[in-house]
């Protein structure tokens, strides 16, 4: 509650509570509602933690005998102390590494890690030398994550912003309920990716395996190589001025430029008519089965 | 009539001539073909299951006589404390038995949201965002606020995640096991639909599957994933619908939750294909006793709590549940109810507004709720007077509460929590062989040949 703490109502009698969380019929009149909180009020409201990092203070960390939370707990202690690049040696495909970190860090990985790599991060730029497990970058919100070799399946599994990057190939399922931000694959990835996608771009240089962008919502796929095939409403657009710009930008950026350019590309989009299951023809509620 | 005339023989009000009526195609069944077969799609709703189940009337309390001793209302103390992940470095510690479940930001309006997270902050309990990402409003109201990891994964946020009290993983709810979640494009509002990441105004059919683990050796990986970002510092808890409850809480117990959340076949849902509501799942009575079992018998009472939600209408029923074996009773439809649904207000003209009478109303999928409860309509929603209705949630939260203390002190239990099986009797052989308790006036529980062995 905005002006009065948890602990402070524990200790309260029934009566002082029922005044402090403000139900008195003086105070209930006139919807409180809107204006009951304190601008100054924290508590439950703000985000508990962004200490201030510099980015020229490296240190490195050995993950060698350590468990996945006295490392994450140790890269937090680091950041505390105002480190602001970490090198983690040995992960040793370790799950759940660098995960929740919520605030600027450059997080370097010397090694191959397991399920959940840096998942539910807003602000790092990671980068990871050997390859990921499954959902790798999982709910990241900013940030970028780039990744030397492959990667396992459900790559940026509902990611909402940032760019998460893969110069190898990735499994099945990338970006599936991806709600915004970029996935770029540098090889190939499986099947079913892009599925149920809502928001953002996902680019794949390689092949992209079966039911590509099956149910998505809305949000554009760019693939480089064969598509084995669409998933339901999934469907081909022009590839525009605009986009062509877009990947040269970004593929450059991260080094993934294919020789020949981007012209090749495919662009797959939401067909859109799953949007509203009664708008459909007769004979095309079959879509669905 | 003149004088001395006999009165006329009124005429039968049946058909004699009448062979029978169909009890397989009676008439309501019949409208929902012809209906069906215009539409050539499964019809929605909101609500719960309409058919007749076993339930909570099925069972009944052996109170205390001269067998037992019994505690004095009011005067004798009745402690109803409860907490939830006692394991986890910070608890969820509640003052009632009784928490309000997650119900979604889209299905429900601001104003309903933040209703009950006031009221459930009184009565000293706890509230889950549900569907749909945190309202910063919801949290700041509310003193323990579980965050839903759902499978949509709609406006999850790991720096909302972090202001949580506890992390909720959505995996099934009783009233349609083995969906996702729904909601129509009434009600999917640009608001709405930019916290989901949504064009507005489409169907939204969520998915089934979480996006990122398949089976429960992932989700152990994930729970500890999700302690990692968290710290190890809240409970998690996973909420399953009613199936194939024991082996399903058994993989659950393994994945090594803070607490599991049964949801029964009698929960409801904001909405759902009617179908999947009448259809999918079994009694709350029968797997909250399924779910205890499980997780006796691996060892692990009294570090992984049992939460049971589905149905819950008085505190007869939160004692029930309670005595079959959960630690702590999620409610949702009930609180609607105290919020005002299906509630004839002033304001409201049910009729014209749903095609519904006030008491018969399911339309909570539409968004035209009459008094402003399942809508983002503005209009709607300023029915709704959030302050009174907060009000109205703590008076039914603390109603459920010495309700159902009035129970366990007939029982002559001092703590809540003491109450047992052993308390209840069933009235009907289903009850008692689902519920595992004796047909009253018996010593026989239909199934079991020796009850003390069970
Ligand atoms: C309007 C409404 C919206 C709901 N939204 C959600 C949701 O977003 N997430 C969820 O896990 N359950 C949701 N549920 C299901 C409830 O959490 C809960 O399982 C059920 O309502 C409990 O049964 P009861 O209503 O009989 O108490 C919703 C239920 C209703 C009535
Ligand atoms: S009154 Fe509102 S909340 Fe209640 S069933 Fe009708 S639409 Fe749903």
């Amino acid at each position: 509650m905005a002006s009065v703490s948890d602990a402070e109502l524990k200790n309260m009698t029934q009566e002082e509570r029922v005044t402090a969380l403000g139900m008195r019929t003086e105070q209930l009149t006139g919807k409180s509602l809107y204006l009951e909180f304190d601008p100054d009020a924290t508590e439950n409201f703000t985000y508990p933690w962004a200490p201030d990092v510099d980015f020229n203070k490296r240190t490195e960390l050995d993950c060698d005998g350590k468990t996945t939370t006295e490392v994450n707990s140790s890269i937090r202690a680091l950041m505390k102390e105002g480190y602001g690049t970490v090198v983690l040696k040995n992960p040793r495909g370790m799950h759940s590494l660098g995960v929740g970190i919520l605030s600027r860090l450059n997080l370097i990985v010397e090694g191959s890690t397991g399920y959940f790599a840096v998942g539910l991060i807003d602000g790092p730029n990671v980068r990871i030398n050997g390859r990921v497990g499954w959902s790798c970058g999982e709910n990241m919100m900013s940030g970028t994550i780039l990744i030397e070799k492959n990667a396992g399946s459900t790559f940026g599994a509902a990611i909402r912003g940032g760019d998460l990057v893969c110069r190898g190939s990735v499994g099945s399922r990338t970006g599936i309920d991806q709600k915004g931000g970029t996935i770029i694959v540098g090889g190939d990835t499986g099947a079913l990716s892009g599925f149920m996608m809502q928001r953002g771009r996902m680019v794949v240089c390689g092949n992209a395996g079966k039911n590509l962008g099956d149910s998505m919502y809305d949000g554009t796929i760019f693939v480089g190589g064969e598509i084995k095939s669409l998933g339901v409403d999934a469907i081909e657009a022009e590839l525009t001025d605009l986009d062509k710009a877009w990947l040269t930008r970004k593929l450059t950026q991260y080094g993934l430029m294919p020789d020949k350019g981007v012209d090749h590309f495919t662009k797959v989009v939401a067909g859109k008519m799953l949007w509203n299951y009664d708008n459909l023809e007769p004979s095309e509620k079959k879509l669905i089965l | 009539m003149a004088d001395g005339d006999l009165p006329k023989k009124p005429a039968l009000a049946r058909d004699v001539n009448r062979i029978g009526n169909s009890f397989i195609f009676p008439p309501a069944v019949m409208d929902d073909i012809h209906i069906k077969s215009e539409l050539g799609r499964y019809r929605m709703r909101g609500f719960s299951l309409f058919k007749k189940i076993p339930h909570w009337d099925d069972l009944t309390f052996l109170p205390g006589t001269l067998t037992r001793f019994v505690i004095e209302g009011y005067r004798e103390k009745c402690e109803t404390k409860t907490i939830i992940g006692p394991r986890a470095k910070k608890p969820i510690e509640l003052d009632i038995p009784v928490y309000i479940t997650g119900m979604s930001f889209g299905a429900l309006s601001y104003e309903a949201k933040t209703a009950l997270a006031r009221g459930a902050t009184m009565a000293g309990t706890a509230t889950c965002s549900g569907e749909g990402g945190m309202i910063p409003d919801e949290r700041r109201y509310s003193s323990k606020w579980f965050y839903q990891c759902i499978q949509s994964r709609y406006g999850f946020n790991p720096n909302h995640l972090v202001l949580a009290d506890g992390c909720e993983f959505f995996i099934g709810q009783g009233c349609k096991v083995g969906l996702g979640g729904h909601l129509m494009g009434q009600k999917v509002t640009d608001q709405v639909a930019e916290m989901r990441s949504l064009p507005a105004g489409i169907d939204q059919r969520s998915p089934a599957r979480h996006p990122d683990w398949l089976g429960p050796d992932d989700l152990a990986l994930k729970i500890q994933e999700i302690r990692e970002a968290t710290d190890w510092q809240i409970p998690i808890q996973l909420k399953l619908g009613a199936s194939r409850v024991y082996d399903d809480v058994r993989m659950a117990v393994k994945c090594d939750p803070d607490s599991i959340y049964i949801d029964g076949m009698e929960g409801g849902t904001g909405a759902g294909p009617h179908l999947a509501t009448e259809d999918t799942g079994v009694p709350g009575m029968a797997a909250i006793r399924q779910a205890r079992k499980a997780i006796d018998d691996l060892g692990k009472r009294g570090e992984i709590t049992l939460v049971y939600a589905g149905g819950i209408r008085n505190g007869a029923d939160v004692a029930k549940a309670i005595a079959l074996g959960a630690d702590a009773i999620a409610i949702g439809h009930s609180a609607m109810m105290a919020l005002n649904c299906n509630k004839d207000i002033p304001e409201a003209n049910y009729p014209e507004e749903v095609g519904a009478e006030p008491g018969y109303c399911y339309h909570c999928h539409t968004g035209r709720c009459p008094v402003g409860v399942a809508t983002q309509d503005p209009k709607l929603r300023e029915r709704l007077d959030p302050d009174a209705a907060a009000e109205r949630v703590y008076n039914f939260l603390h109603t459920l509460t010495i309700e159902a203390q009035l129970f366990a002190r007939a029982c002559g239990k001092t703590y809540l929590h003491s109450l047992e099986p052993e308390d209840l009797a069933a009235l009907t052989m289903e009850a008692s062989a689902m519920a595992g308790v004796p047909l009253a006036g018996t010593n026989h529980t239909v199934g079991i040949a020796d009850y003390h062995h069970l």
